[in-house]
């Protein structure tokens, strides 16, 4: 953040209006992040204490034991290690599409562009649900249900629209100066690529690999419809059918909740910005 | 500025001053580099619009219109379209309306914002099937949290039961959408905001226009194409929402959160009508091609103001 305003032009001592302001955000951000409590007290406290009612706000203690049930009693483990799989070959895929089209996108005038351009944002916005029967349809005809490599290709076509505007916007900001002076010195343009403007946007290319894993990982519709065999299910899979399993104790889903989330928060804290720019296809800084 | 659809093609790219060297050098160069993605774009996302559609019309009488006629007099249809445009509109304007406050309440300097912008990442990082358990927990009509705030309300005495009422089950979708989906509109609207041209602000101090005029007449102003886009993001991803509703409600009670994604989802594998399943994501394809095209003039508005 480059600026700040309109209060910030001149160091002074804090007013009685910083102070309410400073006393909304705590409250706010208290609201807004008591879910985010609520599911990890759920989870390390003893199932008791969560289902007596009114439910303490406070863990009167501390039970590590739904974790300990989790990894023993649940497959989550394979789960997990199964959305790994899934997430890093459509993270690969995704690499292998994007970084020529975002090339092609950015740097490079050809006729048509623009409605390639217009292409892309049309598949970015489409409900999955629009097409998912058919797709059932298709993977059926083709014998691809119950495969995870077929499952992270749909992953890699659903997502590689959203990247193609971040690694843009990052090949972009390359400046031009940089690749014509390696024309000159006779690169072509596919070297000028892979020698000049890729070792530049580094940073670009992280964030495509983090929002392409985790657009993976999160997926539910997809991973639902196409894989029925339970020892193939990835994470948000076996996730949602210990929600519906009424046998599941409660503090055991909830760290299986909390075990879940805590690679997508991590990095998606790191690549926030990135994240913005994309999601907006470049219409907007982050 | 970064711009998605407008040029900033290096000169030497231009076909007249381009260098004949093989592949490379010729013409068809950028074509070849974008055909690995239109393949597969072209393959798991047109084609099965395609297909899907003429699932459609393709019915027991032969290839024809009447599963859009029976639409026409489909109740549950109509039923699904209100529930989508109540759970729409609502998502769209709460999430505009918090995320711009949150915004314009960051959009100051003071210590921690940092640590604000992290947390405010969290609930749109966790992905849907975990936000939809910890919705149901807290939800629970005989041990939810929620339910323990509710109660030092005067006058309420009892647990609601959240999800067996349709209005408030609607609600509950509508929260959940709107908590796992604002943080994203609150953390562009900020950047917006900071893209306001200072000397506006410092004109208007010299003018002696008060706080809500500042606002009204410079703030807003400047980021209203931003908004703009946003409330088209906004109504892409609400109509797009299926697993919050599908894990939450499952579209019920009976069918009063069922909206488009969960209708299409029904119809194909609850019913396994496929043809009805088509003719439903025709409307929904629709939906969605005109507002990508709202999208994009609008984004065309925010770059020619920036």
């Amino acid at each position: 953040m480059s600026t700040l305003r309109p209060t910030a032009t001149r160091r002074r001592l804090p007013s009685l209006e910083d102070a309410l302001r400073g006393a909304a955000i705590v409250v706010i951000s208290a609201i807004i992040f008591f879910p985010v409590y609520w599911m990890i007290v759920s989870s390390i406290r003893p199932s008791a204490e969560s289902l007596s009612f009114p439910p303490p706000l406070l863990p009167g203690s501390i039970d590590l034991q739904s974790y300990v049930q989790l990894f023993v009693e649940k497959p989550i483990a394979r789960w997990l290690l199964l959305s790994t799989l899934v997430a890093s070959l459509t993270v690969i895929g995704t690499l292998i599409l994007v970084i020529p089209a975002a090339y092609a996108l950015s740097r490079l005038y050809w006729p048509g562009r623009s409605a390639f351009g217009l292409l892309l944002l049309f598949t970015q916005m489409m409900p999955a649900a629009v097409v998912v029967a058919p797709v059932l349809a298709l993977y059926r005809g083709l014998g691809w249900t119950d495969n995870l490599w077929a499952l992270a290709l749909l992953h890699t076509a659903f997502v590689v629209p959203l990247c193609a505007w971040v690694l843009k916007a990052s090949f972009d900001a390359v400046p031009k100066e940089i690749v014509e002076a390696a024309l000159i010195d006779g690169c072509d343009r596919w070297k000028v690529l892979w020698l000049v403007v890729l070792p530049l946007t580094k940073p670009g290319l992280v964030a495509v690999s983090v929002i392409a894993f985790f657009a993976s990982w999160n997926e539910y519709l997809f991973a639902s419809t196409l894989i029925t065999r339970n020892d193939l299910y990835t994470a948000s899979l076996g996730l949602a059918t210990l929600m519906t399993q009424l046998d599941t104790p409660l503090f055991v889903l909830m760290a299986a909740g909390v075990t879940f989330s805590v690679l997508p928060v991590l990095f998606y804290m790191a690549i926030q910005r990135h994240l913005l720019r994309g999601l907006t296809a470049g219409a907007v800084k982050g | 500025m970064a711009s998605a659809l407008t040029q900033t093609t290096d000169r030497a790219s231009r076909p007249k001053r381009a260098r004949r060297n093989g592949v490379v050098g010729s013409r068809a160069f950028p074509y070849l580099l974008i055909l690995p993605m239109l393949a597969l774009e072209g393959a798991l996302v047109i084609y099965p619009i395609l297909r899907g559609a003429l699932f459609s019309l393709d019915t027991p009488a032969g290839l024809g219109l009447d599963n859009y006629r029976y639409m026409l007099v489909d109740p549950d249809f109509w039923r699904m379209i209100q529930h989508t445009l109540v759970f729409t509109l609502s998502v769209v304007v709460a999430i505009l309306a918090i995320g711009l406050s949150l915004a314009l309440l960051m959009n100051w300097s003071f210590r921690g914002r940092g640590v604000v912008r992290s947390l405010l990442t969290v609930p749109w990082a966790i992905p849907e099937v975990p936000v939809a358990i910890t919705f149901v927990l807290m939800l629970d009509p005989s041990f939810g949290v929620f339910n323990a705030f509710l109660r030092l309300v005067p006058g309420v005495t009892e647990n609601p039961q959240w999800l067996l009422d349709p209005v408030l089950a609607m609600l509950v979708v509508i929260g959940a959408t709107v908590w796992k989906g604002f943080p994203f509109y609150s953390l562009v609207l900020l950047s917006a905001l900071q893209n306001v041209p200072d000397e506006l602000y410092e004109a208007a101090k010299i003018d002696r226009a008060g706080r809500f005029a500042q606002f009204r007449y410079i703030t807003l102003p400047g980021i209203r194409p931003t908004l703009a886009l946003l409330a088209v993001l906004a109504f892409i991803y609400s109509t797009q929402q299926f697993t919050l509703i599908w894990l939450i409600t499952g579209g019920g009670p009976v069918d009063a959160t069922t909206t488009l994604a969960p209708a299409i989802y029904m119809q194909a594998f609850r019913f396994y009508n496929f043809s009805y399943a088509g003719a439903i994501a025709v409307v929904g394809f629709g939906i969605s091609a005109i507002a990508t095209l709202c999208f994009v003039v609008l984004q065309r508005r925010v770059e020619a103001q920036s």
